[in-house]
């Protein structure tokens, strides 16, 4: 018996967790812009009259934004596989500041078009707004995940916490690539 | 065999490594692959006897014209948990819930899940959204727009009670916990095989748990995003099912059976599996057609994608849409014949000894060809639309669901018992029940392909006599008691044989897989020695398995340092590391609890208590983990 497996072939249990997790989030996020161009093919006019079209030049900054978050949280994979608790402390913290600027923002903008915008107006304002929060909380629970990587490599890096910083930063390349979609979705109509 | 005094103090110590807390509390915190299996064992039997008890008090309604036994408000209350209960609280959770996951950890040689503490988060949500659902029916709330909910009835404005509430934010709830356990089997099945138990040498069954679990990762989503439109729509005005304002009722149809017809090859496929276990053991033969029947599980549950507009032919889609579905619905018979004409060439070219077991798969056979065989009647495009909404699709999806899907989950839950309890049941009482129960099903079913023929709507409270269903009404009705008796034979056999039985053995049917070779019940580590595969019947390697106790002896792959499971790759099954498990948890239930708490705070507008809920499931969750091992 070779109990002492120095290095192994397949990547750890949870990350083959996540990547399932991401896979059923993908599905998720692919009915809704499914449901998205759905409904706008059932109108005419989209946004229907008296609605401004959205805007495309922040939500395109900031998806982009959301994309470069991606690389120091790689960085921050690439460390932890390597032992290097410091340099993965760096990434992940990076990566954190980038994703709640971002979040900030997007909530700010997403309070502003609730302010002239009811998301129970019609059918393309409740998909509009339900498409965006849905992404959002996906942020958000990946901000929340930063912090916890945080605390928990404070301390130390354990093999666990390793496979958790590849886990965790999958679950960010999927939420960043996926918000590429979700912005090229909700700013279709100025296409 | 004569055990030397080494291999007895490697089993001694792995019975105290593996040892969980005794008594009740035990089971709370119990992340056991067998025992969450058993948990989701009873409760699923106990949905399946009030999803029964609706179904009696419906067909007695319906035994003649112009009953009063119920009122039609009743009666769509009863319509609608029957199928809600049958398909989200029984057939799956026993399914891919118990067999699942007493069987696959232990076909595959594993001692655990690959994530046990999820394991049990599972079981634990889908009986919090259960209790939810209920605790409706007990407040007078239950949902009651049918088991697919369409809107615009389900609407706030046709449905202004909380039933809909009741069943949309259950059925969420339901949904994490079946995406958990999928992705859990989804990986346990990849990463956990024994060394050697390369793809091609696992046993069918796991290959349809395989399917079902990627079927339900990705199915599951539509559902999930069907119900957060209804309840936004619901409970904040929002509009997407709403023409006046730019929506689509067929929005909710298109989303809900882009989920509702894999969901039909997620019930059948587990069922598919279990006939692939029985047939062997009982015919004494290996399966025919091997990667065939393995490529046709994957098959089932990757075309069942492509179908689901066949529950839409009456919604006046275009004509091109429909001739797709309708060809795909077609095409998603061959892997299905396939798989039929496997099982027939094996009980053919074998020698078929008929016990209680295989006689509930050869009716499962039965039953399938025939539900099939209407179902080829219905994707037909001019047929389906003269027979659509009648009691002909009832008949049919009965036929499938309960004769094709339920069959050999009651073959399987004879033929697993003496594994589960350590004794046997009694065989002629159970020949008696497989005979209650087919001729019941038969009775109950078959008339409503006529009364449907004849024009009965299905959903109908009563009907008037002059329109002539009466009779085929009323030997249904008949049929469901006779039916029902069978099944309470089947309840008291299990019952009496758990603790009266005849002690079984290892392996009282000379049974192919893994499962046979550890003792009944099998001990918490499910083997002390991992045992060395060599192919799909591994219990059927006999030189294999007259290894193992030298290898106890020996020490080899007894893995008795820690809670411990090798872990190998995912196609070849080769050894890769030595997994550390994680140990009984007391968080898994405490995150369930909030859970449903924070469901049903959102379910009684007190958002803020909702929010509050979400915090302290974040909170529970890093409990959690404050005990996490060193090893990934």
């Amino acid at each position: 018996m070779t109990a002492t497996a120095t290095r192994r072939n397949a990547r750890p249990n949870g990350w083959y967790g996540m990547v399932i997790l991401v896979a059923t989030e993908a599905s998720l996020f692919g009915t809704l812009m499914a449901s998205y161009v759905y409904l706008r093919f059932q109108t005419a006019v989209w946004p229907p009259h008296g609605v401004a079209a959205p805007s495309a030049t922040a939500p395109t900054v900031l998806a982009l934004v959301l994309v470069a978050s991606a690389l120091p949280m790689a960085y921050a994979a690439h460390a932890a596989d390597r032992g290097r608790r410091r340099a993965a402390l760096a990434g992940i913290a990076c990566a954190l500041v980038i994703q709640a600027v971002y979040l900030g923002f997007q909530i700010h903008l997403y309070a502003d078009d609730l302010s002239r915008l009811s998301p129970s107006r019609d059918a393309y304002a409740s998909i509009y707004f339900t498409l965006l929060a849905v992404h959002h909380i996906h942020v958000g629970v990946g901000i929340l995940l930063d912090l916890w990587l945080l605390a928990r490599l404070s301390r130390r890096l354990t093999p666990y916490r390793r496979t958790a910083v590849s886990a965790v930063a999958f679950y960010w390349y999927f939420v960043a690539i996926v918000g590429l979609f979700v912005t090229a979705t909700i700013t279709s109509p100025t296409w | 065999m004569a055990v030397g005094t080494a291999a007895r103090e490697r089993v001694e110590r792995l019975d105290r490594i593996w040892q969980e807390r005794p008594g009740f509390t035990g089971w709370l915190t119990t992340t056991d692959h067998k025992r969450i299996g058993i948990l989701y064992l009873v409760t699923s039997l106990a949905f399946f006897a009030a999803g029964g008890v609706e179904a009696l008090v419906m067909r007695t309604q319906l035994a003649q014209a112009d009953e009063r036994v119920v009122g039609p408000g009743t009666y769509d209350q009863l319509m609608t948990m029957h199928g809600v209960t049958m398909i989200f609280f029984f057939v799956i959770p026993l399914s891919i819930g118990f067999f699942g996951n007493y069987l696959v950890p232990l076909m595959i040689g594993a001692r655990d899940m690959a994530f046990p503490r999820m394991n049990a988060l599972s079981y634990w949500l889908y009986l919090g959204s259960g209790i939810l659902l209920y605790s409706g029916l007990a407040l007078g709330h239950a949902p009651d727009a049918g088991w697919f909910n369409y809107v615009p009835l389900a609407s706030r404005k046709f449905s202004p009670g909380t039933g809909v509430d009741f069943y949309a934010l259950g059925l969420i709830l339901n949904s994490v916990s079946s995406t958990a356990a999928a992705a859990n089997f989804l990986v346990t099945i990849g990463r956990l095989r024994a060394p050697g138990m390369s793809l091609n040498r696992m046993p069918l069954f796991c290959f349809a748990i395989l399917a079902t679990s990627f079927s339900l990762v990705f199915a599951l989503p539509a559902l999930t995003t069907d119900l957060v439109f209804l309840e936004l729509s619901r409970k904040f005005g929002l509009h997407f099912f709403d023409v006046g304002r730019g929506g689509n009722p067929l929005l909710w149809q298109d989303l809900f059976w882009i989920f509702g017809h894999p969901e039909v090859y997620i019930i059948v496929l587990p069922a598919f599996g279990i006939a692939t276990s029985i047939i062997p053991t009982f015919t004494r033969r290996r399966m025919a057609a091997f990667p065939l029947v393995a490529l046709a599980e994957l098959l089932v549950a990757f075309i069942g994608f492509g179908v689901w507009v066949h529950h839409m032919f009456a919604t006046g889609l275009p004509e091109i849409a429909m001739i797709f579905f309708a060809a795909a619905s077609l095409i998603i018979v061959i892997p299905s014949g396939i798989q039929i004409f496997a099982w027939c060439m094996t009980m053919v070219t074998g020698k078929p000894e008929y016990r209680t077991p295989l006689l509930f798969i050869v009716g499962f056979i039965l039953f399938f060809v025939f539900g099939g065989l209407s179902g080829i009647m219905l994707a037909a495009i001019p047929f389906d639309q003269q027979v659509t909404d009648t009691y002909f699709v009832v008949a049919h999806f009965h036929y499938v669901i309960w004769g094709a899907a339920v069959f050999p989950l009651l073959g399987g839950l004879f033929y697993w018992f003496p594994k589960v309890t350590g004794r046997m049941y009694d065989e002629r009482l159970g020949q008696t029940t497989f005979w209650l129960v087919f001729i019941g099903t038969n009775v109950t079913f078959f008339p409503m392909h006529i009364s449907g023929m004849l024009g009965m709507p299905r959903r109908v409270w009563t009907y008037p006599g002059h329109l002539g269903w009466g009779p085929e009404n009323f030997i249904s009705t008949l049929g469901a008691f006779f039916l029902t008796g069978g099944l309470v034979l089947m309840a008291v056999n299990l019952v009496v044989s758990r603790f009266r039985g005849p002690l079984a053995g290892p392996n009282p049917f000379g049974g192919a897989t893994l499962e046979w070779a550890t003792s009944s019940p099998p001990p918490s580590y499910n083997f002390a020695v991992i045992p060395k595969v060599s192919s799909p019947y591994a219990t059927w390697d006999e030189d294999d398995r007259e290894t193992d106790p030298q290898r106890l002896e020996r020490g080899d792959f007894v893995l008795e340092g820690g809670h411990l499971t090798p872990g190998t790759t995912p196609v070849d099954g080769h050894m890769d590391e030595i997994l550390a498990m994680p140990e009984e948890s007391p968080w898994p239930i405490t995150l369930a609890f909030v859970a449903t708490l924070g469901t049903a705070f959102i379910l009684a507008n007190h958002l803020i208590m909702a929010a509050a809920m979400a915090a302290l499931a974040a909170a529970v969750l890093v409990a959690w983990h404050s005990g996490e091992p060193e090893a990934a």
